[in-house]
């Protein structure tokens, strides 16, 4: 890590809760903070350039929403005057505040990574920005035609005279301000605004001899604005970029036909109050002004920026090809050597409970489990959950291709599944005209838990198989997720997710589970039904242990729990990626209670569970973060484990995540994380837990391959 | 749920390799309509697919109004309309499904318009359950825990399910049925009173605990206490209970819950909001209904025959139903037999002569199975012509005059446990035409049967007509004969008896409605050369 980066993780402290009562910490600041950790990473010199990249683009991306949805939901709620302090005590206003500078140093220390440390690496390997100024002959001819041929044509400048001639511009694009020269007598200037939209790349490739060579959008146009005003004088060009207000969610009691609705947020999310505008630091006092008047916004929203706006832009560099020196080993997804592919995974199905780990095993079985159920014959009906799924997924087409065949096919598609709502509408049309038997999502609640019911008529009977995740069901983003499936055809589980189905979809009253738990009935509960017991065993001196693993811990009640599980002496071992609102290792509070968090190459995304329980060793996994939303307004779930195998894998891979101690980071009691490899020894090889993950899996395709290779396998004639 | 055992793999295997059939149950109730859909395997076991619940408040419009109002009926109609989406789903035709519609439908004035709209919305023949039908159903699912119950051998056992509209009541001792009874109290008609009443809230615990003694008083009047006696209760409210006292089950399949912590449960749910109680225990709006004042019930129960636990049944209706609608016959030999004890105790009371009615019973039983063939009917009518051969005499102890007729009003207003009204009236029918005319377009009763049971009524009446001439001596002296169909001629001969001139001349004076209905004459002589058994069961 750059010894030189303002600042450092390890120093960035959350301010110090308000006394009296500091229990929690404030939600924002630690989601700021795990916002800093992904930044550490880019910071991270033992990283190969490419991926540092990577990081510091998540980083601007992160917060891109942050900024969008919790500063835009808080602002809201400071304009209607809420002095509701949070459970730490502090009002929205303070938050605001206490937001505003935590970002600002954020920012201050990513374009430092950029400008001072990623950007001269990458010049020095050949991946080069270069300015107007510096590019040669060939290069400028090369822009100047791409400027006349590409560029040109598709812009509009706008003339912007007074406040209502300002285009209404999308949310969160590059877009360029001019300054003109006012008119002879008249010395006021006079402004345009040029949008960009989406179509236009931010970057324009340049020749260059050897390496790659990229000029900014916005330079290209500037160079070029001559063409756009002719016979006008331009003092200035500037990109710029705002961030609307996204915080506009449906007020589901009030909708009458909720895909119309659904559109019409969108459409109010496109016009949403704009609450930051980013742009080059040199801009000038007056353009800066005539923006922050005309786009109504306070001056502190504005957020200058020493080098170009909108890093998250960069994650499109990092794909570049060519450049493999500058990237990492690619761990590409490997298929499970306990999955036969050549055998329907009906069949590997009923041979006993499936339990992958994504992405170090592929998540092909699950899409293959989708689309054979589609095509068999005997399927008599697909039950699905979609909340985020690829462009061109195949599990929709699975769907549709069933539906197509006759099979009964229910999807319940969340329209409500923020920033996801435009495709998930198209595909819901889709899909309905198809003959799926579209739900959208219960009433009230957002329906993220990820399940997929099969039922097939088989000669004993109708057999129902149940696929449980911890992720989307997007082929796509499981290659870069961590998460958990779990396929069974056990008659409880069965028979529990016939009911979930029945739920949500509207057929029956939610029934008593057998074996799962489902938010917002019985998951909360549940959880603290689990935690209770571990308090009471240890209050008993029986053995206690709560291992969780989840992406946020913000859930006041269950947090409280945990401090009493803590306190009646339970050791407790938190891995929460993202956001803990929970104070670990406060003497008489936390004492028992650790938190670490990864953050390494893929993202954790799994939520597992394991609870001693006497030494019955209960596992779960879940769609759930312990947050208050996902317990109160979501449809989640919690499912347990209970096949030995499937089990012990899941404790495994518990136990390497917090043995990580390259990767891992502590939570100390005031807020700030520590990196656990600063304890380890230099020498000490240290254990990073994705790189162990991947070698086992990988290890163990490779022990299967050999010994297949030890038998010859005759081709058998298939039975059609 | 039972956390500590782990979830079995699969479905059991399926036995014999006969694929197993689908079929469903819908039970319209008080306050839900419930659907299951199951898989009858060949072993007789009942594995269920799928359970859907959906409230309604056909409790609410029938108990307050006496009818169920339109807005109901429509809520209904979507109910069904989506469970039949669920029917075809899973492919199952209409024969193999069977929707039952209990107090709430029965009870209300409008029953027949909202059955015909459910009919034409939905194509869902829905047929209200009586009582009887629903002890019928109750005694299968309930005898073999009761009787694999150590606690239950040799006691009296009361077995009691607190409906919306009423409690049902079955006195039983080692898996036999001694007595059945009705009572119009219910957990939803409890509830109504006090909202008529406008009891006030601190009021409503002893308000409640009286209405159900004056219930329970009945119940022991009938029940005369007898010692030792342990209650096994029915129904989703005490299944609840069970589940939120976390009470462990017996070997048996029944739960014990202690009486004390019922009733500090009753007591608490019966002092709660119903909002509070969906909150704490995690139940729908309308199951707070009934909730309460049930467990209130149960509680007061066993307070009353001071009994420190009562025993919960896992068995629901609709699983009972399921293994009929599936095939199962659920008119066993064992069933068979409780309802002729229960036809004795009838005859008993009527104090007609024994040894004459079961002799013609048994008679008519044996010729029902020998003449099979020719009637082509359902083994279910046997009983019927068993039971009706057996109490054709009742209406003697109220005089001798037409007495045939007495026997048919004595009987429709009878009860024979588990026989539904319309079977007790077929019984009844069935006795009355023993003798003297044969039915007729004129008898409404008669003439009002669907054609199918017409006929029945007519087949059965001309058979027992043939017993009754067998002993038309009323000694009983011939228990032996054969039956033979030769041209259009039936002969019967027996080798008991050397001078058939009795039987023969009565005989020819009852055959006239055999010939009328089979179209064959009927001759009755003494056989020549082997004596025939009785024939048993083929």
């Amino acid at each position: 890590m750059s010894e030189s980066l303002e600042p450092r993780a390890s120093e960035t402290r959350a301010p110090a809760p308000p006394a009296p009562e500091p229990r929690f910490f404030n939600r924002e600041l630690s989601w700021l903070e795990f916002n800093q950790r992904v930044l550490d990473e880019a910071n991270n010199e033992a990283l190969p350039l490419l991926e540092r990249l990577k990081f510091l683009a998540i980083t601007a991306s992160n917060l891109d929403e942050f900024v969008m949805v919790r500063v835009g939901g808080l602002k809201l709620l400071s304009e209607r005057g809420s002095t509701q302090p949070d459970q730490a005590g502090y009002s929205p206003s303070q938050q605001l505040e206490l937001i505003g500078q935590r970002l600002r140093k954020m920012v201050a220390a990513q374009y430092a990574t950029f400008l001072e440390d990623i950007e001269p690496g990458l010049a020095e390997a050949g991946v080069q920005r270069l300015t107007i100024d510096a590019l040669n002959d060939r290069q400028t001819r090369a822009v100047a035609q791409t400027f006349e041929n590409d560029v040109y044509s598709i812009l509009s400048p706008i003339a912007v005279s007074q406040a209502e001639d300002f285009p209404l511009l999308p949310n969160q694009t590059v877009n360029l301000c001019v300054r003109l020269k006012g008119e002879a007598d008249d010395d006021s200037p006079r402004m345009a605004v040029i949008p960009l939209g989406e179509i236009v790349s931010r970057f324009v490739t340049v020749p260059s001899d050897g390496g790659y060579a990229y000029v900014l959008i916005e330079d290209v146009i500037h160079s070029h604005a001559e063409r756009l005003f002719e016979q006008e004088t331009i003092l200035e060009c500037v990109p710029f970029r705002l961030t609307r207000n996204a915080d506009v969610t449906l007020r589901e009691d009030l909708a009458g036909d909720l895909m119309a609705d659904m559109q019409d947020v969108l459409q109010a999310r496109r016009r949403g109050d704009c609450i930051r505008l980013e742009i080059p630091e040199q801009t000038s006092e007056e353009t800066t002004n005539f923006l922050i008047e005309t786009l109504e916004i306070l001056p502190g929203d504005a957020q200058r920026v020493p080098g170009p706006i909108d890093l998250s832009a960069w994650f499109g560099l990092t794909r570049l090809t060519g450049f493999d020196h500058l990237k990492e080993r690619d761990w590409a997804p490997q298929q499970p050597p306990s999955i036969d592919p050549t055998v329907p995974m009906f069949e590997a199905i009923a041979a006993g409970d499936v339990l992958l780990f994504h992405p170090y095993d592929s998540f092909e079985p699950v899409v293959r489990f989708i689309e054979e159920a589609a095509d068999d014959p005997d399927v008599v009906a697909i039950k699905q959950t979609l909340y985020r799924t690829s462009r061109k997924s195949p599990i929709v087409d699975a769907l549709r291709r069933a539906a197509g065949k006759g099979k009964y096919v229910t999807a319940v598609v969340e329209l409500k599944a923020r920033f996801d709502e435009q495709r998930n509408i198209d595909w819901a049309r889709r899909l309905e005209t198809e003959g799926v038997h579209v739900v959208y999502g219960v009433k009230g609640l957002k329906t993220h838990a990820k399940t997929c019911l099969v039922v097939r008529r088989e000669p004993h009977g109708m057999q129902r198989y149940v696929h449980f995740g911890t992720g989307n069901y997007n082929e796509l983003t499981s290659r870069i997720y961590s998460d958990v499936s779990y396929l069974t055809m056990r008659e409880d589980f069965a028979s529990d997710a016939v009911s979930f189905f029945n739920a949500i979809t509207g057929y029956s009253q939610p029934m008593q589970y057998r074996r799962i738990a489902a938010a917002p009935m019985s998951l909360r509960d549940r959880a603290l039904e689990l935690i209770d017991t571990e308090a009471k065993n240890a209050a008993d001196g029986r053995t206690s242990r709560i291992d969780v693993k989840i992406n946020s811990l913000v859930d006041k009640e269950l947090i409280e729990a945990l401090y009493r599980a803590s306190q009646l002496g339970v050791e407790i071992r938190l891995n929460v990626r993202g956001i803990c609102c929970l104070r670990p290792g406060v003497p008489g509070l936390s004492d028992r209670i650790t938190v670490t968090s990864i953050v390494d190459r893929f993202l954790e995304h799994a939520r597992i569970f394991h609870f001693h329980h006497g030494g019955a060793r209960k596992v779960f996994i879940s769609s759930a973060d312990w947050m208050p939303r996902n317990l109160d307004r979501r449809v989640e779930l919690l499912v347990p484990v209970e096949d030995e195998q499937a089990k012990r894998k899941l404790l495994h891979f518990m136990d390497v995540f917090f043995q990580d101690d390259v990767k891992a980071r502590v939570l100390q009691p005031d807020g700030s994380y520590v990196s656990r490899a600063a304890e380890r020894s230099a020498d000490a090889p240290g254990i990073r837990s994705q790189e162990i993950f991947w070698h086992e899996t990988v290890e163990a395709v490779r022990q299967a391959e050999r010994s297949r290779r030890t038998m010859y396998q005759p081709h058998q004639r298939t039975e059609s | 749920m039972n956390p500590s055992l782990p979830s079995p793999r699969v479905a059991e295997p399926p036995i014999d390799g006969e694929a197993p059939k689908l079929a469903a149950v819908i039970d319209i109730g008080t306050t839900a309509i419930r659907m299951a859909i199951g898989e009858h395997r060949a072993g007789g076991s009942i594995r269920i697919l799928e359970r859907l619940v959906q409230a309604v408040s056909l409790g609410k419009d029938t108990f307050r109004k006496g009818v169920i109002e339109k807005s109901t009926i429509e809520e209904c109609v979507r109910v069904l309309g989506s469970f039949r989406k669920k029917l075809d789903e899973y492919q199952i035709p209409p024969d193999a499904v069977r929707a039952v519609g209990t107090s709430a439908v029965r009870e209300a004035m409008n029953r027949l318009a909202f059955l015909d709209r459910i009919y034409v919305a939905t194509g869902i023949e829905v047929d209200p359950l009586d009582e009887a039908e629903v002890s019928r159903i109750t005694y299968h699912g309930v005898r073999p825990q009761i009787l694999a119950e150590p606690e239950l051998q040799g006691a009296h056992t009361l077995v009691v399910e607190v409906g919306g509209g009423n409690t049902e009541v079955l006195l039983m001792q080692d898996g036999d049925i001694e007595a059945s009874h009705s009572y119009r109290m219910g957990s939803l008609r409890l509830q109504y009173s006090l909202e008529t009443m406008q009891t006030p809230q601190h009021r409503v615990r002893d308000y409640l605990r009286s209405q159900i003694r004056r219930t329970i008083q009945l119940i022991r009047q009938e029940i005369p206490i007898q010692d030792p006696l342990r209650i096994v209760a029915l129904g989703g409210d005490m299944r609840f209970a069970a589940s939120a006292l976390e009470c462990t089950p017996h070997a048996s399949g029944l739960t014990p819950v202690p009486t004390r912590r019922l009733s500090t449960l009753a007591n608490q749910i019966v002092s709660l909001s119903p909002e509070e109680v969906v909150h704490r225990y995690h139940i729908s709006f309308q199951d707070t209904e009934t909730l309460g004042p049930a467990l209130l019930s149960y509680a007061t129960l066993a307070q009353a025959f001071e009994l420190d636990h009562v025993l919960v049944t896992s068995v629901n209706l609709r699983e009972g139903l399921l293994r009929e609608v599936a095939g199962e016959d659920a008119w066993t030999e064992d069933f068979r037999r409780q309802v002729i004890n229960s036809a004795m105790e009838l005859g008993r009371r009527y104090e007609i002569d024994f040894a004459h009615a079961t002799h013609v019973a048994d008679l008519s039983s044996r010729l029902f199975r020998e003449l099979q063939p020719l009637h082509r009917l359902s083994s279910r009518y046997e009983l019927i012509l068993h039971l009706a051969a057996l109490l054709h005499e009742v209406g003697l102890y109220v005089s001798s005059r037409s007495y045939h007729k007495h026997t048919l009003y004595l009987l429709r207003s009878s009860e024979l446990f588990g026989l539904s009204q319309q079977d007790m009236g077929l019984v009844g029918m069935v006795a009355r035409y023993h003798r003297r005319s044969s039915p007729m377009p004129s008898h409404d009763t008669y003439w009002n049967l669907p054609r199918e049971r017409r006929t029945a009524v007519s087949k059965l009446a001309a058979m027992m007509r043939v017993a009754l001439a067998l002993d038309e001596s009323r000694s009983q002296r011939i228990s032996a004969f054969s039956c033979e169909r030769r041209g259009g001629r039936l002969i019967l001969a027996t080798p008991d008896v050397e001078d058939l001139s009795l039987e023969q001349m009565a005989m020819k004076h009852n055959v006239s409605l055999f010939e009328e209905v089979f179209g064959m004459q009927v001759f009755l002589r003494r056989s020549v050369k082997s004596v025939i058994a009785p024939r048993g069961h083929e």
